[in-house]
């Protein structure tokens, strides 16, 4: 499947173009699944066990139960679910964070016990693949976090611990293999577009016992945990997108031929356009082998972007320039700690339709962009 | 690649992706009486406007900018509005007139026609106190 014929698509890490299997199913999903999964008719039930088909298969993808998945609208709604449970409470996060992660923590923290910390396992801009922190898992109990009783008057929350671990897995999902239980995480976030499914569904995954304060209220939807009619068809569109991955393994794939062909551009720009630099580490383990990351000297990325955009190559890029208010992406800032680093960067992630010749069409028209806007700069080459 | 519109106007998409009158490579390339600059690469965008000044009248110019598509349709545009004024025409020329030569620039983005009026002013201000005899700047 190629979207648009002669467009070089090399944006997978902020929406994967959805997969043909995807539409099919939300097509089919459309006419036969229309019921309000919640009702207690036929329609309805049918509706519901392709959701839980679903789940089941995000469940199995991540070495989780099939009960420990929320569907939600997205990965920025899961992030603000787990972020706002622990309302009050400590909550320290990697500088790489999603803004829907460190907004969210700036908004909402504390100085209470128990501690959350938010680290995302790979990072959108780079790759970067972190490692999660070692946390302090002893008990603990004097948190009014612990009080919530169900229906029945049962404690909700049994693991009752001085700290809780949640991963924004958005990226990670598909490239690499993953088990929320080795990895040790209480909370994880997953979204749909990334892996090829439709825009507007995520999932979030939490660990059976741990505290947990629905977003949005009123309904009994998700087990009480996330109000709001279900979107069978999206969730269906996931699940046609996660039945992918688990059919084809898709992480063997991207370690394979997706990170030759980022290594093959990785190499090509390094010896043929001057003042390259890469922001991603290749080695094996140390980034997802779909993204690559590269900083041009004295060439600004939004010109960069936009040069390859009048070519038919998409890209994206770390430097957001509106408003006189310029802020660089404040991953590679944390990274590199300069500003014009970040403001000439761009963004190049693959996925699985990528070809060598993406590759080589984008040599064809990187080094004459990079040369102009290197030769019409106000920053010298030579200063760098 | 299919027909897509821009988010820019026609005219700024033709004056990013052939931009006039820059000033390619080494700036002593270009003999220049004045030279303005604005902005700062860490905030990412810097321009510069070289001018040459002849009885008067801006006879040439040229420009670098490290910044954006508008940016750099920004300054081509200013290029040729001021090429053949007079400094006081040309000082006249303000981020509107960039805008509107340009066709509207995304509003976001109208402050890139802000720093080039700004780098031309500074030329000229620049030109008039480098002048024997100039009493005010």
């Amino acid at each position: 499947m190629r979207y648009n014929r002669g467009m070089v698509y090399l944006d997978y890490a902020a929406t994967a173009p959805m997969l043909d299997e995807v539409r099919e199913a939300m097509y089919e999903a459309e006419q036969r699944y229309f019921a309000n999964a919640s009702a207690l008719h036929t329609p309805g039930h049918l509706a519901m066990n392709e959701i839980e088909k679903a789940r089941g298969l995000l469940a199995e993808l991540i070495g989780a139960e099939p009960e420990e998945i929320i569907f939600t609208s997205g990965a920025s709604e899961a992030n603000n679910t787990v972020i706002r449970t622990f309302e009050g409470c400590e909550i320290e996060t990697s500088p790489l964070e999603h803004h829907s992660i460190i907004e969210t923590a700036e908004r909402y923290r504390g100085e209470a016990l128990p501690k959350l910390y938010s680290y995302m396992l790979a990072n959108n801009e780079t790759g970067e693949i972190l490692d999660l922190p070692e946390i302090d898992r002893s008990e603990f109990s004097g948190s009014p976090l612990f009080e919530v009783v169900t229906d029945w008057g049962k404690p909700l929350v049994t693991d009752r611990r001085k700290a809780y671990l949640h991963s924004d897995l958005t990226q990670a999902l598909g490239k690499i293999s993953l088990n929320v239980k080795e990895l040790g995480l209480d909370y994880a976030t997953f979204s749909a577009h990334k892996i090829g499914g439709p825009i507007g569904v995520g999932a979030l995954y939490v660990r059976k016992n741990v505290p947990f304060k629905p977003l949005i209220i009123g309904g009994n939807q998700e087990g009480k945990r996330r109000g709001g009619t279900y979107n069978t068809v999206g969730i269906i569109g996931f699940g046609a997108a996660l039945e992918k991955l688990k059919q084809e393994r898709t992480w063997e794939k991207y370690d394979t031929e997706v990170r030759a062909l980022r290594d093959e551009l990785a190499k090509r720009i390094l010896t043929e356009v001057a003042g390259s630099s890469l922001n991603t580490d290749l080695t094996p383990g140390k980034s997802l082998p779909n993204i690559l990351n590269v900083s041009f000297v004295a060439a600004e990325g939004e010109s960069i972007q936009l040069y390859l955009d009048a070519e038919g190559i998409v890209v994206s890029t770390g430097s957001a320039c509106a408003s006189g208010d310029t802020k660089p992406s404040h991953v590679l800032m944390a990274k590199t700690g300069d500003a014009e680093v970040a403001h000439s960067s761009v963004r190049f992630s693959f996925g699985l339709d990528s070809t060598a010749a993406d590759v080589e069409k984008v040599m064809s028209v990187l080094p004459r962009v990079i040369n102009l806007l290197q030769n019409i700069s106000t920053v010298k080459m030579e200063d760098k | 690649m299919e027909n897509q519109d821009w988010i820019y106007s026609e005219t700024v998409k033709e004056h990013f992706l052939n931009p006039r009158n820059y000033l390619m490579g080494d700036e002593s390339a270009f003999d220049y009486d004045a030279v303005g600059q604005v902005g700062n690469p860490v905030c990412g965008d810097q321009m510069r406007m070289y001018i040459k000044v002849t009885d008067g009248k801006i006879s040439d110019i040229r420009w670098k900018t490290y910044g954006c598509a508008s940016a750099i349709a920004s300054t081509s545009a200013l290029s040729e509005l001021a090429k053949g004024k007079t400094l006081d025409e040309a000082l006249k020329i303000d981020a509107e007139a960039i805008d509107d030569y340009l066709g509207k620039l995304p509003k976001h983005k109208f402050h890139c026609s802000v720093l080039g009026h700004d780098a031309l002013r500074e030329a000229i201000e620049k030109y008039r106190t480098s002048q024997p005899g100039s009493a005010k700047s």
